[in-house]
């Protein structure tokens, strides 16, 4: 038998917090979607359409959990590229066969359901990722292993991207902060918060018609100044230098690219989300009623299926993207901050299990997870709050939707069921 | 993989980061000053306001003269209709797209000043009054036409045509009548004249409110259950008018191609039984959509039908007045019915003459009011005013203006109408104004016969004629009798407060005698009586500078215990006894036997068919 990290059959307790925390994520959530989408004038408690189906997703998930936890953890190792193949495919034939749903050509319909495969492409480029990382002998070194780690991700972002549903693309961002555990130096992940405070900076200038040369005078100036105190080690004031070079080219790329390429709506889009323009009627509104149902909890919320912000349609995307309006309108600022509690306490609890992996396979799985999971938390609710732009993500187990709930589950309980055989 | 582990800490540390950040952002949402749950509730309920149908009128006898029609009014968000389907609104509403370029300003700015701090939640009337056609299909579409729904509200319908300055008209309320009540909204109709505008607040009835849900798309989702939201409208009251709806009709047809003034009024009440003025209009023209067109070309018209002459025209009152001035001369002494003055065709006195037509002999008092002598109340005027008594012309002529206005002459009378004019009773300041300093009876002799400064209105003429039936007081006029049901009885305070006039009730008798001299064989109405009825009355031919005299006359019937009192003013109609007479006593006719053919019927057809030019 070929070696395999998972072939040791220890039997653990699985991780009770986490599945713990999982039902109730996934509950609040079945709760959330059957408020959202509940009639206003409703006698008696009763199923929307949308809950029942809800309802159905979360059948199939205990189902899924079931399966992982009945199987050989070498099944999982085994059939890791394959199931990372067989989402590759999916990917490139939804492209042909999918339909379009809001610009997006990302879906496969049956009938009343759709599946969406680039929500099974995140775990599969996870576990392929874990394994190729995990291999004997394999490390994040080198030109050939770091180009391949790049690609398992890169090459289903790519295939999304043309999709063209630019969020689930984004997604794959976050292995970029998986990678850093596993060795990838910190200062490219600084160079590139950087490079986007940079960025902002040019928007803003551009934006607001402040000349961007009080960003060269600065750059020139803390360059030089720094120079300055380091003149003796030619080593630090040539990297400085260089630094200053790119940051002054970067800021000029971002200038030109901003005013003469990028298309008005785009520039309204992010000067909307950077605060730099308030338009309540047109693309602010949704930004807009998101903040008002969010604001309309106050402290305590307004009741549970009392939320007229989100039933009533004016949300959008009451039941998916913006889920977390629901918990913001009607359980209000001590619920919301609870349900961060929650979602934050999972994701603490997952990175503190990957870290406690033997293996690399665990533990590339584990940050994996963690990492999607947190890019999915910060995007999703930070849209709703104002602090991201708006890109169509779910939040992971409370948005309505077979496909992110499974692949999610799949995801969580692949891991955990790794953690529970770990030596 | 010690470095690694450590990196732990850095996702950790990520994590608490973003907790952090997103919990401080929830809290400037959630626990900030914004009223984002005001703006939440304002987003899902829209409140449709239930009008209530305005009182019903009826006349004294319970006929029904004005009631409320429903009609249906487009109202929209007009800020939320950008993504409006013109085309299917244009279609059916049959307009033009300018047209509903201009509505949709309109209704921006009637919602605007609706709520002034957040205009993009409100409502506000978009089309008025739709066409039954345009209502079904509307109903029928108005789920493709978001931002849109049907309000219901009342308008009037006017059982008869005859009463339209009593009885007034609706209109779209204006600014000013919003900040006076804020119960009004713009596009609400209230009542702009007549007993519409002055019993507006009992008449209007109490709106009610329904409360919807509605969603992103301004469509309706079901009525909110919670009853603090949801309450009916509440009808206005039945008002009780005390016009006659057959006097009414009746005496606007004897008006026929006259322009004048009928009032009629019951002695004995102050209510007012008849108020026609000619010329008026159709109130059923100031309805619905026509509403503003017909106003705007009622208000170019040259004939003025707008123009509530019997409370603002203002006339010389001719010689309807000498029976007041007969009735204070014997207040003041200075006449007795046994009193007789010459005439010799008029009255000469230095360079001043007051023409008199032929008459035979002396008259006395009650003579005088039968023949109408001028030179008999020249006369009586001056032994008035220059009264060795009071020894000077002005303290004398301030004691006969006393008297005059205790007939409630040169000041409102307070009927319910508004804008109602006091007429005029010169005052000595006025007086000296106009003729300096150093005037003398002889100056003002005019004033004797009703004519120079002096100045009323057909309801002070109907009034003096009121008060000589009751032999000394009147009530109030006023065109309401009584409102149903309505819980404030305040209303008509004022209108059960009797007003007495200075003059001793004895010294009526005489003047009453030459009234109802005045229809018979030797009298200035002689021929325009009515058999079986006692008519006391007095004739005036009132001078008018801008033409031909004016024809007055009034009366009251029977003598004793009278059940009416009328004035008859046709302008340029020359004598009084020609058209004036006539035409009140068929009134009284048509009164006091209801149901029964006129015993004039010629004379009846004239009038109905003459027209003055």
């Amino acid at each position: 038998m070929k070696y395999s990290p998972l072939n040791n059959n220890t039997q653990e307790k699985i991780d009770g917090l986490s599945i713990f925390l999982f039902i109730v994520l996934v509950i609040i959530g079945f709760l959330s979607i059957s408020s959202a989408t509940s009639d206003v004038n409703q006698e008696f408690y009763s199923l929307s359409p949308i809950a029942i189906k809800q309802l159905i997703w979360i059948g199939g998930s205990i189902v899924i959990i079931f399966t992982i936890l009945y199987s050989n953890v070498v099944v999982i190792d085994y059939f890791t590229y394959g199931f990372y193949a067989v989402a590759i495919l999916l990917n490139i034939a939804v492209l042909f066969l999918g339909r379009e749903v809001s610009g997006a050509k990302s879906w496969f319909g049956f009938g009343g359901i759709g599946i969406q495969p680039s929500e099974f492409a995140k775990v599969a480029s996870a576990m392929a990722l874990a394994k190729y990382l995990g291999t004997y002998g394999i490390r994040f070194q080198g030109a050939r292993n770091i180009t391949i780690c790049l690609l398992i991700f890169l090459l289903p972002m790519a295939i999304i991207l043309i999709q063209n549903d630019t969020g689930s693309a984004l997604v794959f961002l976050s292995f970029f902060l998986v990678l850093y555990r596993e060795g990838l130096p910190g200062f490219i992940l600084i160079s590139a918060v950087w490079l986007m405070f940079l960025a902002i900076c040019r928007i803003v200038s551009e934006a607001t018609g402040i000349s961007s040369y009080y960003g060269y005078g600065l750059l020139l100036g803390l360059g030089s100044i720094m120079v300055f105190f380091a003149r003796k080690d030619r080593a630090v004031s040539t990297l400085i230098t260089f630094i200053a070079v790119v940051s002054a080219a970067f800021y000029t790329i971002v200038g030109t690219v901003y005013s003469s390429i990028l298309q008005p709506y785009q520039r309204d889009r992010i000067e909307l989300v950077l605060g730099l323009k308030s338009d309540d009627r047109g693309l602010g509104f949704n930004l807009r009623q998101s903040k008002i149902a969010i604001g309309a909890g106050e402290l305590w919320g307004r009741g549970y299926l009392k939320g007229t912000q989100t039933k009533m349609g004016f949300v959008p995307e009451q039941h998916t993207d913006f889920i977390f309006d629901t918990i913001g309108e009607e359980w209000g600022f001590v619920g919301a901050t609870v349900f961060l509690l929650i979602f934050c306490g999972l994701l603490t609890r997952i990175v503190i299990l990957a870290e406690r992996q033997s293996t690399t396979f665990g533990r590339v799985l584990g940050y994996s997870l963690a990492c999607v999971l947190f890019f999915h938390l910060s995007i999703n609710i930070g849209m709703t709050i104002g602090l991201v732009p708006t890109i169509g993500i779910p939040l992971p187990f409370i948005s309505f939707g077979g496909s992110s709930l499974w692949a999610f589950t799949l995801f969580l309980f692949t891991f955990l069921r790794v953690d529970q055989v770990r030596k | 993989m010690e470095k690694g582990s450590k990196r732990q800490i850095v996702y950790i540390g990520l994590i608490v980061f973003v907790f952090i950040v997103y919990t401080l952002k929830l809290a400037s949402i959630q626990l900030g000053e914004v009223p984002y749950k005001k703006m939440a509730i304002n987003n899902a309920l829209n409140k449709i306001t239930l009008y209530p149908s305005r009182s019903n009128i009826f006349d004294r006898k319970g006929k029904l003269m004005v009631y409320s029609t429903q009609m249906y009014d487009l109202s929209s968000f007009p800020y939320e209709i950008n993504k409006l389907d013109t085309g299917l609104l244009c279609s059916i509403l049959e307009i033009d797209l300018p047209t509903v370029r201009h509505l949709i300003l309109d209704a921006r700015i009637r919602a605007k000043k609706r709520q002034k701090n957040n205009a993009f939640n409100n409502s506000a009337l978009f089309y008025a009054n739709l066409s039954n056609k345009q209502f079904t299909l509307l109903r029928e579409n108005i789920y493709r036409l978001p931002g849109f729904y049907i309000e219901s509200r009342t308008d009037r319908q006017f059982a008869t045509t005859s009463a339209p300055h009593a009885l007034g008209y609706l209109g779209e309320a204006d600014e000013s009548l919003i900040a006076l009540d804020d119960y009004n909204q713009p596009g609400d109709l209230v009542g702009i004249t007549g007993i519409e505008r002055y019993y507006e607040k009992q008449i209007r009835g109490i709106k009610g409110i329904k409360t919807v849900w509605q969603d992103r798309t301004y469509t309706e989702r079901g009525v909110v259950k919670d009853t603090q939201f949801n309450y009916p409208s509440t009808a206005g009251p039945d008002v009780i008018s005390s016009l006659d709806f057959d006097i009414q009709e009746y005496g606007r047809l004897l008006l026929n191609g006259k322009k004048g003034s009928i009032v009629a009024i019951e002695p004995s009440t102050g209510e007012v039984i008849a108020f026609i003025n000619n010329p008026d209009y159709d109130p059923n023209t100031m309805v619905g959509r026509e509403r503003a067109k017909t106003f705007k070309a009622l208000l170019r018209d040259e004939q003025k039908p707008l123009y509530n002459r019997a409370v603002k025209g203002v006339y010389p009152p001719g010689s309807t007045f000498k029976t007041v001035m007969a009735l204070i001369a014997m207040q003041e002494g200075v006449v007795t019915p046994e009193t007789t003055h010459g005439c010799g065709g008029g009255y000469r006195l230095g360079s001043i003459r007051v023409g008199c037509h032929p008459h035979g002999g002396p008259l006395d008092l009650r003579g005088s009011i039968r023949i109408s002598c001028n030179s008999y109340y020249c006369q009586v005027f001056r032994d008035i005013i220059d009264n060795p008594k009071y020894g000077d012309v002005k303290v004398g002529y301030a004691a006969l203006e006393k008297h005059l206005r205790s007939f409630g002459l040169g000041s409102q009378l307070n009927i319910d109408l508004l804008g109602e004019s006091r007429g005029n009773i010169p005052s000595v300041t006025q007086l000296n104004r106009r003729h300096g300093d150093r005037w003398k009876s002889s100056t003002v002799i005019s004033l004797s016969i009703g004519q120079g400064e002096i100045l009323l209105t057909p309801l002070q003429i109907c009034n003096v004629a009121a008060i000589i039936a009751n032999r000394g007081w009147y009530y109030a006029p006023h065109l309401v009798k009584k409102i149903d049901g309505f819980k404030d009885t305040s209303w008509d305070r004022k209108y059960r407060i009797k007003k007495f006039t200075t003059i001793n009730p004895t010294y009526f008798a005489t003047i009453i005698d030459g009234m109802s001299d005045v229809t018979k064989p030797g009298g200035t109405a002689n021929g325009t009586g009515i058999n079986d009825i006692e008519i006391c009355a007095k004739t005036g031919t009132a001078q008018n500078s801008h033409g031909k005299d004016h024809s007055i006359y009034m009366a009251f019937s029977p003598k004793d215990n009278p059940k009416i009192a009328i004035a008859v003013l046709v302008e340029n109609g020359g004598f009084g006894a020609t058209w004036a007479a006539p035409i009140a006593n068929l009134m009284i006719e048509k009164y006091l036997k209801p149901g029964v053919e006129t015993s004039k019927p010629a004379m009846e057809e004239r009038l109905k068919t003459s027209v003055i030019k």
